[in-house]
């Protein structure tokens, strides 16, 4: 067996399609190298400058007094840039890149403006990008994902689509299986010797792409993320394994290499371009989105009934006990629900999205995309992780604001109205601050199910190929 | 001659990959046309509620100042051929006297799941991109290369035929036979179009498919003729595959993709973003200097400039837009008073008066911030855009794609002629104010005496751009297609013509 694999890799290392994919790999990979060379370190001053306004704000309002903490709340919470953008851009162009805190809502003022009723700060869930400003042509963008997705895939099926058919138009299959080796050495022979050989120029295309990532000071990699292309560089074998054994398999069974080559293509357009894109309409068009408007005439009576519910708390400017307290709850449940609307359309939003991935997870382009785009931190997953990210944030803040309140004695501990809060001095530093993490963990036990499939995709082609082989006259 | 053709059909005609090919394209591109239909009708459903929508909120501006007149982009019917920026770019957008829109400043219409847009949408003119190239390659690749190995080659010149006749009868017979799914394919897809209820084609619709028919077969000729020029130079059937394979996958996938990022580096003009948007932004600061000072000299109007204490119930608008990525900086103001506290009578006249010098002086300024915007928008997006195109016609496949969209009308240019119909329009609207003397009416500013009737307000409508127009900006990509054609020709000719049999 290792001798056909041997013989293999050595027949590859001297064809033109080696020296053609050689090249092809090494232009896309530095192509992507420079390009993220050149925007990351933008892309990361856009999102430190962000922060640091947003953490200024934050100081600001806790020097300011506690009760402006709980009414402004933080500044805005801004999604950290992945140094692995490079991997998968995951359409994060389309994808917010914020989770915005909404200014305290004024109820009413009087004839000169000054507020008499204004709530607290809540979250809202911006949507995905509207200003589209690109005129430009659309291509798809070059990254890690596209180079294996599209690239590597194909140059799998260009090395296999006559491992057998080209041996049987030349007679030499004959001659190999009339020595004693097993049918199935040969199988196994030829699926690692194309994959050795097709390994060797993209390993080598990797290397030269992350040499050039590593090496310039603007772009650090830490040892997760090296950890992280570990895996994405394996997860690569595999999908390439897979085209090299469905190659193999209709190399087998069929007599001409030409007819082979158009039969692979077929079954590459559909399913990797063709499965993704049209399964994911026609999931969408199962459950069309709901519109803005509908989920603007839900917020509407949720919010009235509260209006009624507090009446009589809210009309007075008399500074009681219970007035204040009603006040107070007016606010926050204000807050919440208006919080937990935005949360819901998120949501509704969130579970369309998921069908459509799940469906379009049938085509092993989709699956590999998904994989990618986890393990290098961006896409939509990420995106919903940095939600709740957030989310968890914003609830370790107000209890920071309720224990600073419990702490001080002289507070009447009515969170929300100026005067039923502490008036002790707060200490910034002491504020929990937000930070944006990933977890690599999660992202194993997020992606296991698809990992699952992917493996079952090859398992199932290698096994449809040595039965095809096995059975085939040569 | 003829005698060569009809054997090049027939041989072509009985093999398998015929049959596969056939099958092949009728399969996807049926498939594709159902899902794209299905796109389409949403999209269509979608507008029409946004059309909705916006009359409604037209209709719920009660004064001249704080109405919301929007114009919204209809899909283009014939978008499921080429998507090109139909989907992508905004189309809704505002009609304000202050603002002159332009296709940075539109929005999409809310109704749809934005983030739906994470997954790729593909046309059909991809599914020819694709499929049709390597289908001619296919049928190429051995043309000669595989005559060559077989010894046929030598057979057939030993008769009195040209080596020009060969390739001309091989090209003709290939055709013949490739056009056969293509259309096939294309006539499915009509009917399915016909048979749609939403869609309705019209003749110069036609026109338009018979312009794409026109530039696939180009195409298609293109590739053919590549990969005969393959197998002139490669002479073993093996090497002629491996290589045609090769520049398919180059110069259908890799060179686009390649291309658009190598553009991307260009550092985008920072500089001319910010002069330009400095430029607009003193326009309009001077314009509310002068707003201030006519304010300070007209003492008949009280000390509130938004007039918050005359009325009982009501609002009022003021805020800057200010975008500076897309230069855009301009003031909306607008009032709507319920109901007049009586004490405020007498200033009601001065208000008028306020109200009917910030019209004109809201449109002169907003006509001067244009003048500006326009060119340095062109620099900043239009040009780069235009470059980028331009790159990508190194390879056909850009060129087939610019000259499908320029058919269609889903290119830049049959985009903004949306937004120049919309900048007419916002002309109408000004002079339709100007005829009912609006500016200094008082239903600017106030419904307390009934609210403003909009039933005579001039319709807005958009008619696509003529088929001549059309192919008018087709022309040069298809003049550059056959171009193509006559030099691989001319190309291959040379080379088989020199070569040894």
């Amino acid at each position: 067996m290792w001798h056909i694999t041997k013989r293999e890799i050595y027949d590859n290392l001297n064809s033109l399609r080696f020296a053609l994919t050689t090249v092809l790999l090494l232009a896309l990979m530095v192509t992507n190298a420079v390009k993220h060379l050149r925007e990351h370190p933008k892309r990361v001053q856009r999102y430190q400058d962000a922060v640091t306004e947003s953490l200024n704000h934050l100081t600001d309002r806790a020097n300011d007094s506690l009760y402006t903490l709980a009414q402004y709340g933080p500044g805005n919470f801004y999604k950290k840039p992945s140094p692995l953008h490079f991997c998968a851009n995951g359409g994060e162009f389309l994808l917010p890149d914020a989770v915005e805190v909404d200014e305290p809502p004024v109820f009413m003022t009087d004839s000169e403006g000054n507020r008499l009723l204004e709530g607290i700060w809540s979250l809202s869930y911006p949507d995905a990008n509207l200003h589209n400003k690109d005129v430009g042509p659309n291509v798809s963008q070059v990254d890690w994902a596209f180079i294996i997705g599209s690239i590597l895939s194909l140059i799998a099926l260009w090395f296999t689509f006559d491992a057998f058919s080209g041996e049987r138009e030349q007679g030499t299959l004959r001659l190999m299986l009339a020595n004693s080796i097993p049918r199935h050495t040969v199988l196994i022979g030829k699926f690692l010797g194309a994959l050795l050989s097709i390994s060797i120029p993209f390993a080598l295309a990797v290397l030269v792409n992350l040499l050039l990532i590593s090496t310039a000071d603007t772009v650090y990699l830490t040892t997760e993320a090296w950890g992280r292309l570990g895996i994405i560089f394996a997860l690569a074998l595999l999908y390439t394994s897979l085209f090299v054994a469905l190659g193999l398999l209709v190399s087998a069974r069929v007599q001409q290499s030409a007819v082979s080559l158009m039969i692979l293509l077929l079954m590459w357009v559909t399913l990797v371009v063709f499965m993704p894109s049209t399964l994911a309409s026609i999931a969408s068009s199962f459950s069309p989105a709901m519109s803005f408007d509908e989920f603007w005439k839900q917020r509407n009576p949720i919010k009235e009934d509260l209006w009624d519910k507090y009446k009589e708390g809210l009309w007075s400017s008399e500074l009681d006990d219970s007035k204040l307290r009603a006040k107070s709850e007016f606010y926050t449940e204000n807050a919440e629900r208006e919080e937990r609307w935005q949360e819901e359309q998120l949501k509704y939003r969130t579970s369309q999205v998921h069908r459509a991935r799940a469906i379009t997870s049938i085509s092993p382009a989709t699956l590999l995309q998904h994989l990618i785009e986890s393990f290098a931190g961006t896409g939509f997953e990420r995106h919903l992780q940095f939600a709740e990210n957030v989310q968890r944030y914003t609830r370790q803040l107000r209890e920071f604001v309720a224990d600073t309140d419990r702490a001080d004695p002289e507070s009447l501990h009515i969170l929300g109205v100026r005067e039923g809060m502490s008036k002790k001095l707060v200490n910034p530093a002491a504020v929990p601050k937000f930070e944006d993490t990933l977890n690599l963990s999660k992202d194993f036990n997020t992606t296991a199910m698809e990992l699952l499939l992917l493996t079952l995709f090859v398992l199932v082609l290698l096994s449809g190929a040595y039965l095809a082989f096995v059975r085939v006259e040569v | 001659m003829m005698t060569l053709i009809r054997r090049e059909l027939l041989d072509n005609l009985m093999t398998f990959r015929f049959a596969a090919a056939v099958f092949i394209t009728l399969l996807l591109v049926v498939a594709m046309t159902a899902v794209l239909l299905k796109d389409y009708e949403q999209r269509l459903a979608s507008y029409n509620t946004a059309v909705k929508t916006h009359q409604r909120q037209l209709q719920e501006g009660k004064t001249y100042s704080v109405a919301k007149l929007s114009v919204d982009r209809p899909p283009n019917p014939l978008s499921l051929f080429n998507i090109g920026l139909d989907k992508r770019l905004g189309n809704a957008i505002r009609v304000y006297h202050g603002h002159v829109p332009t296709l940075w400043d539109a929005e999409m219409h809310g109704s749809d799941n934005i983030f739906l847009n994470l997954f790729t949408s593909i046309d059909l003119v991809f599914i020819f991109e694709l499929v049709l190239s390597f289908l001619a390659l296919i049928f190429a690749y051995d043309a000669i290369a595989g005559e060559h190995e077989r010894g046929t080659l030598r057979l057939t010149l030993t008769h009195p035929v040209g080596r020009g006749h060969i390739l001309l009868a091989k090209y003709i017979g290939a055709m013949l036979c490739l056009l056969v799914p293509f259309l096939m394919s294309l006539l499915l897809t009509v009917i399915l179009l016909t048979t749609s209820t939403a869609i309705s084609l019209s003749f110069s619709d036609f026109l338009r498919i018979s312009g794409i028919v026109f530039s696939s077969v180009a195409y298609l000729s293109v590739f053919y003729f590549i990969g005969l020029l393959i197998s002139v130079i490669a002479r073993r059937t093996s090497t002629a595959l491996m290589l045609a394979m090769f520049v398919w996958g180059f110069l259908v996938l890799v060179y686009p993709s390649m291309a658009r990022t190598i553009i991307n580096l260009q550092e985008s003009p920072q500089t001319r973003t910010a002069s330009a948007f400095n430029e607009i932004k003193q326009m309009w600061e001077e314009f509310d200097r002068e707003r201030k000072q006519f304010f300070a000299n007209n003492p008949g109007l009280g000390k509130d400039m938004s007039f918050l204490g005359i009325m009982r119930g009501g609002y009022t608008v003021e805020h800057v837009e200010e975008d500076s990525s897309i230069l855009q900086y301009y003031y909306r103001i607008g009032l709507h008073v319920g109901k007049l506290k009586e004490k405020f009578e007498p200033q009601v006249p001065h208000i008028q008066n306020y109200y009917r010098f910030l019209g004109l002086q809201t449109i002169s300024t907003a006509e001067r911030a244009w003048l500006v915007r326009e060119r340095a928008l062109e620099d900043i997006f239009v040009r780069p855009a235009n470059i980028e195109k331009i790159l990508l016609k190194l390879s056909p496949v850009g060129v087939y794609d610019a000259a499908t969209q320029a058919w269609i009308g889903t290119d830049l240019d049959g985009i903004c002629d949306f937004f120049t119909k919309a900048r007419q329009y916002r002309q109408t609207v000004i002079d339709y104010f100007y005829d009912k003397e609006a500016f200094g009416d008082r239903k600017w500013f106030s419904a307390d005496k009934g609210a403003v009737d909009w039933s005579a307000l001039p319709q807005f409508s958009f008619q696509r751009s003529d088929v001549a127009i059309n192919a008018k900006r087709a022309l040069p990509d298809v003049c550059l297609l056959l171009m193509l054609n006559v030099a691989l020709f001319i190309i291959t000719f040379l080379i088989f013509v020199k070569s040894e049999v």
